[in-house]
């Protein structure tokens, strides 16, 4: 153990870290008009003052973690109920659920033969119980949408119980939609205390500390000290983006390298996956992480699968015929798409082949095989679901791309073709280019 | 004889001098010739009460241990007590009717055979069981004693000090009764001193809490020793303080009844003091404080000392009966899992809904049906406790038997809390307290004329001699106290019918949300009326037979009333529930009253005709509450709190009522308004001060009072105008504009191109490819990267899964079909003012 490689140990602290959901979200514990601080405050409110509120959060891991402090300051005084939307919508389910999980808590017995009168029943009682006994239980209902369908039964019983019993409790929704609220029937909204804490992603100042907080390494851990400081001078020099260090130059490349991050996701689960890529491509010789290992990672955080698919045919197409054919399907497909024919099938579109290219004959065999392939890259699709009966030739289908995007696809990949796109050659490949032009003048 | 102000916290006793000595209650206890036979309770107690892991059957009403334990104890002194004491035998009132007597003989029954059984060196007494007597007061030694009441309990009879019964509370220093001088007493040892014999002397009784020198010497380290008292004369301690150093028992009497061979006994239920808790005493347990337990056992009359008075924390703090007697009990304390609970009010409640049923004199005319129900309940309770002695072996589930919940005695605090009884609370906790929408107000306002109206209709249908079947449907927006009124009508009549001024009926309730199928409504009304849970087929059959059936009716004549909240619930698709509940009241002599709720105005045209026929014509609206009403609602919440500026509250009204009228939404807006004024009172008292300056500079808040207290500034914060704006905000704003400004550039530049395009074409729905295309111009001519379509899909599906855009699913890719979910005007609003992208605002 001792002759481990201390950037290896390194290595696996801060994968560890990103990891751990807990590690990120106690970053912003420490801001005091955070939600995780209002969130700790509502709920620690609830469970001395008696009394129950209801509402929805849109985040499930700062709830996580205001529940693991609760439970750590007052172990015996709380118990959390979890249900998710996905698996408990259904009433009858749900209250079962609930009856099990308030069983186990309190080493009761549990019997799943119990109907739903009885379960009923069991929660209100139990509900009565604990708020005698000062024990506050707090409802985590995850998907809260989902528990919004059909009559909101298990909802309406539970805010209801809230309100009449003088009972101790809280019902905490989470949620991702932002209308979540108004999917309430209006009995079950009129009982529902509409309380909301929105979850919003971290400003770009908060994501740069946020990376600061991730990846310094901690002083006292197994690591030789001199490596830690080394470490964590090396990546101050270009985190501190906001002083005039001497290395400005790297400061800039790694501030753009997030703010690219950011343009188009600015979520922190999205730094967090990038963060780990970047930590995997790290350099074990050197020990530490570079401005290069976060490039690297920007692309493989940001793929463009569809992007990569008509690639792949591309490659594909150096040694088999049939991806030149799958161009040349694709091609066929938005020819016939700008002539605004009705019908789209296969037929259709091996006509259309022919007709550019009427030299080359290739078997229909091959052609069905490379249709079957592009089906596959869900590249094109077929128009309808059913009529599953009918043959493959005869069902219509469509393109799931844009021309852009084969143009895209196809000029990045010129490479493989002939220089020039114009230039009649034998080689059957210029001619997908050159289809392709057609179309373009013909739009 | 003045006595110290009380605050909410302050013991409410008052040094009052019983002058009159033939107050002096002291019963010329035998003298029992087996004192040795007593073993201190708590020992026994401790042995007997070691949890198990194995679940336990739920304590019924006999606890065989105790039972045996105490009959140990005054077994030998039974056969003497007749001899050497005047019982008055003649005095006890048999006020109860025969059924509940009956009943509990049977119950009586059990525990004698069961005594038998455990002792049988026991007495050779016949057992006559129907003899015993059971009585609901007792006039013993002259001294009337009743179920409920709470007495003394000798505990050691061979402690000389019991004889002396002192009444009056000596003081501590000069050790002469009060007489005419005012005595104070210490809050911490609770002794009494005479206000001259204090020092330094006080003139009057000092505001708040008093602790005297002794206390105060004590706390600070040194020790003061109290005064010895005066050469052969001892100290008398009064029966509170043998209580406190365990010499004494408390017992709440819960029945009582003559044996065969004359005495006079009763089941008790101990009261303990805190330091026989297995926690012990807590640092929040007030002087005064006992827990009552749920150990029952049966004790003889002549062991009883005299009255004492265990209240519930808000009758101790309006205590008018001052005296040293006086405890307070806010806990049950379970004896075999050591843990704590709050007693519930309602338990007073149910005792006394008990006795007062056993008082009518309607029942009398029914009792043949009436006991048979009883044995059947009866039946019930023995099968349980069989099944409970059964349940060592097979543990029973908590949440199904037939309704009932098993081990619910196993949850409880294993300690009492601090926080909640040290904590004082302040205004602002009061308030959040009394607007939760739980606490039920003592008084309805506002809805006066309805609750009129559903007097005028209950009374009318019972009143009647034929009592005829009547509906009543009533409909209004949620929120606007429908199932309250009806509620309370019910309960003010019930407390006519206890007055007897109109015939006792039974009362139903039913909620359509709450039934797991609408069928299931014909088994929870035959269980309200008859107490059997049956299966729906079987009780729609019973049910038929009663409302409808001439012959087979007849033993339950009473009235009732049925009152069916979320009435639309019941509707199926043949409505044939609805038709059934509502084709009962139109039969002849059915005497039912049917009261239905609902929010819809017009649901009865909904229905089929032959049903909207049968619910006949008598509505009652619940309109939304204006503000005035709203206004009014929360004031009288709030009466006596001095927690929000009036404008505050008539600013939340006006906004509500201009919404919906909802009178829980106000109330939530006012309890959050109160959360917030909290939230920033307590953060830092210190930070508060200074943006009383900056920020509070405004009109709004205009109350901030400071002072002292214990070095702590405290700024008394005063719910303004800004709280209950923020609460409104909170509450009606949707939070679409704020996660637009602070989502990703790309979703911004997504958004205002779907604004664009919407404009462009005039049409709400748009695919992703002509977007795309949009997308692409916009950030080639305002030299954005375009980051690929693929990114971009994700990008929109990411605003799809908030519901900011409704989209189809992203398999579809180019034809995927998306629209706004939120005006477009919104979206332009939140994205008008944009920092990092300012070129936005030429494309909307």
């Amino acid at each position: 153990m001792a002759q481990e490689n201390p950037a290896e140990l390194a290595q696996i602290i801060i994968r560890s870290r990103l990891s751990n959901p807990s590690f990120i979200y106690s970053f912003f514990s420490q801001f005091p008009d955070s939600n995780y601080r209002r969130l700790h405050y509502v709920l620690l409110g609830n469970s001395h003052l008696c009394n129950g509120t209801s509402f929805p959060v849109m985040g499930t891991h700062v709830l996580e973690l205001v529940l693991e402090e609760l439970l750590k300051e007052h172990p015996d005084m709380i118990s959390v109920i979890k249900l998710n939307g996905l698996l408990h919508s259904d009433n009858n389910c749900a209250l079962k659920e609930i009856s099990r999980q308030l069983c186990l808590e309190h080493q009761l017995l549990f019997s799943k033969m119990a109907s739903f009168d009885d379960n009923s029943q069991f929660l209100l009682s139990m509900l009565r119980e604990c708020g005698l006994a000062h024990k506050t239980i707090v409802f985590v209902l995850e998907e809260f949408d989902l528990f919004t369908q059909g009559k909101q039964r298990l909802l309406y019983s539970l805010l209801d119980a809230m309100q009449s019993v003088s009972s101790q409790a809280v019902v905490v929704g989470v949620s991702c939609r932002l209308d979540a609220d108004q999917l309430l029937e209006k009995r079950v909204r009129s009982r529902f205390s509409h309380r909301k804490l929105l979850f919003l992603p971290p400003s770009g100042k908060d994501l740069h500390s946020l990376v600061e907080h991730i990846l310094l390494l901690p002083t006292d851990s197994r690591l030789p000290n001199d490596f830690t400081t080394a470490f964590n001078a090396k990546l101050l020099t270009w985190l501190e983006f906001l002083d005039i260090s001497q290395n400005i130059l790297a400061d800039e490349k790694f501030k753009g390298i997030i703010d690219t991050l950011c343009y188009s996701d600015s979520t922190v689960g999205h730094l967090l996956r990038f963060l780990f890529s970047a930590v995997c491509h790290m350099d074990l010789k050197s020990g530490f992480i570079s401005v290069e290992n976060f490039k690297s990672a920007v692309p493989s955080i940001q793929r463009q699968p569809k992007m990569e698919a008509l690639k792949g045919v591309c490659i594909l197409s150096k040694d088999l015929d049939c991806s030149i054919l799958e161009l040349y399907i694709l091609v066929c497909m938005k020819r016939l798409e700008v002539k605004e024919l009705e019908l789209c099938n296969f037929n259709s579109i091996m006509k259309e082949y022919k007709s550019i290219h009427d030299t080359f004959q290739t078997s229909d065999y091959y052609a069905r095989n490379a249709f079957e392939h592009l089906l596959e890259r869900a590249l094109i699709s077929f128009e309808d679901t059913r009529g599953h009966g009918q043959s493959a030739e005869f069902r219509p289908v469509k393109l799931l791309i844009s021309w852009h995007e084969i143009h895209q696809g196809l000029k990045s990949n010129r490479g493989y073709f002939s220089s020039s796109p114009i230039r009649t050659s034998p080689c059957p490949q210029n001619h997908v280019p050159r289809a392709l032009k057609d179309v373009n003048s013909e739009m | 004889m003045k006595k110290s102000t009380m605050s909410s916290h302050r013991t409410p006793k008052g040094k009052q001098a019983i002058s009159s000595p033939d107050h002096l209650i002291v019963p010329q206890t035998p003298q029992i010739s087996t004192p040795t036979n007593t073993t201190p309770r708590r020992s026994l107690r401790l042995t007997s009460a070691t949890p198990q892991s194995t679940p336990l059957p739920p304590r019924r009403k006999n606890s065989p241990h105790s039972a045996l334990k105490t009959l140990k104890s005054y077994e030998n002194a039974a056969p003497h007590s007749p001899a050497t004491i005047s019982i008055t035998p003649a005095s006890p009132q048999p006020t109860e009717s025969r059924r509940k007597r009956k009943l509990e003989e049977k119950q009586g029954a059990v525990i004698e055979k069961k005594r038998v059984r455990r002792s049988d060196k026991c007495r050779n007494v016949n057992y006559q069981v129907k003899r015993k007597a059971y009585y609901r007061k007792v006039v013993f030694d002259g001294v009337e004693f009743s179920a409920g009441d709470d007495v003394y309990v000798k505990r050691r009879e061979d402690a000389s000090s019991d004889d002396e019964d002192p009444e009056v509370e000596e003081c501590r220093v000069c050790f002469k009764p009060a007489g005419r001088r005012i005595m104070i007493e210490c809050d911490d040892c609770l002794n009494g001193f005479h206000l001259k014999c204090v020092t330094p002397p006080l003139r009057e009784v000092p505001e708040g809490d008093w602790i005297c020198n002794y206390c105060e010497a004590k706390k600070s380290g040194k020790i003061m020793e109290f005064p010895e008292p005066p050469k052969g004369m001892k100290r008398a301690r009064t029966a509170r303080e043998k209580l406190l150093s365990s010499d004494l028992w408390a017992v709440r009497i819960e029945s009582l009844w003559k044996e065969v061979d004359g005495t006079y006994w009763c089941r008790a239920r101990w009261y303990i003091i805190p330091e026989e808790t297995a926690v012990g005493r807590q640092s929040h347990n007030l002087r005064r404080e006992l827990y009552r337990t749920n150990d029952f056992a049966d004790i003889e009359m002549t062991t009883i000392i005299r009255h004492c008075y265990v209240m519930t924390p808000k009758e101790f703090s309006v205590a008018s009966n001052e005296g040293d007697d006086v405890f307070l009990c806010e806990y049950e304390y379970d004896i075999k899992w050591h843990s704590f609970k709050r007693l519930a009010d309602i338990d007073n409640n149910d005792d006394g809904e008990g006795d007062d049923s056993d008082d009518d004199d309607w029942n009398s005319c029914d009792e043949s049906d009436s006991v048979s129900e009883e044995e059947i309940e009866y039946d019930d309770e023995t099968k349980i406790s069989s099944l409970s002695q059964a349940s060592i072996a097979h543990p029973v589930a908590a949440n199904s038997r037939k309704g009932r919940i098993f081990g619910l005695q196993k949850i409880g605090a294993k300690k009492i809390p601090e926080h909640i009884r040290c904590h004082k609370q302040t205004d602002l906790e009061k308030a959040k307290a009394t607007l939760l929408l739980a606490t039920l107000p003592k008084s309805l306002p506002c809805r006066d004329k309805e609750m009129h109206e559903i007097t005028e209709f209950i009374k009318g249908a019972i009143c009647d001699e034929q009592c005829l079947g009547r509906c009543l449907y009533i409909h209004g927006v949620p929120g606007t106290g429908k199932t309250m009124s009806v509620l309370a009508v019910m309960r003010n009549l019930k407390s006519e019918v206890d007055a007897g001024s109109i015939r006792p009926y039974c009362f139903v309730e039913i909620n359509g949300l709450k039934l797991a199928s609408p069928e299931n409504i014909y088994s929870v009304i035959y269980e309200g009326l008859s107490g059997h849970r049956v299966g729906w087929k079987k009780a729609l059959h019973f049910l038929n037979e009663r409302f409808s059936d001439e012959n087979k009716r007849g033993k339950d004549m009473r009235p009732c009333i049925l009152l069916i909240d979320e009435l639309d619930l019941l509707v199926t698709r043949n409505q044939s529930v609805l038709y059934n509940i509502l084709d009962w009241p139109t039969k002849p002599n059915s005497k039912l009253i049917v009261i239905g709720i609902a929010n819809t105005m017009d649901l009865p045209e909904k229905l089929l005709p032959r049903i909207s026929s049968r619910m006949g014509i008598q509505r009652l609206c619940f309109g939304p509450y204006n503000y005035q009403q709203l206004q009014e609602i929360i004031t009288s919440r709030l009466k006596g709190i001095d927690a929000f500026e009036k404008p505050a509250i008539e600013f939340a009204s006006r906004k509500v009522a201009a919404v919906s009228g909802d009178a829980r939404r106000a109330l939530e807006i006012c309890r959050r308004a109160a959360e917030l004024a909290d939230y920033r009172a307590k953060r830092s008292p210190i930070s508060i001060a200074d943006a009383t300056g900056r920020t509070f500079n405004n009109i709004f808040i205009s109350c901030f009072i400071l002072f002292r207290e214990s070095d702590f500034l405290i700024v008394k914060v005063i719910v303004g105008m800004a709280d209950i704006d923020a609460a409104i905000k909170e509450m009606f704003q949707a939070p679409h504009i704020q996660v637009i400004r602070s989502c990703s550039r790309l979703s911004k530049i997504f958004l205002a191109a779907m604004v664009h395009e919407l404009y462009k074409t005039g049409m709400g729905e748009t695919t992703f490819e002509k977007l795309a295309t949009t997308v692409s111009c916009f950030c080639s001519s305002n030299g954005e990267i375009f980051p690929g379509y693929d990114t971009l899909l994700k990008v929109g599906c990411k605003l799809g899964e908030c519901r900011i855009l409704l989209c189809e699913a992203s398999t579809r890719h180019k034809l995927q079909k998306l629209q706004l979910n939120y005006p477009s005007d919104d979206v332009t609003f939140a994205l008008k003012e944009s920092k990092d992208l300012p070129w936005l605002v030429k494309y909307l």
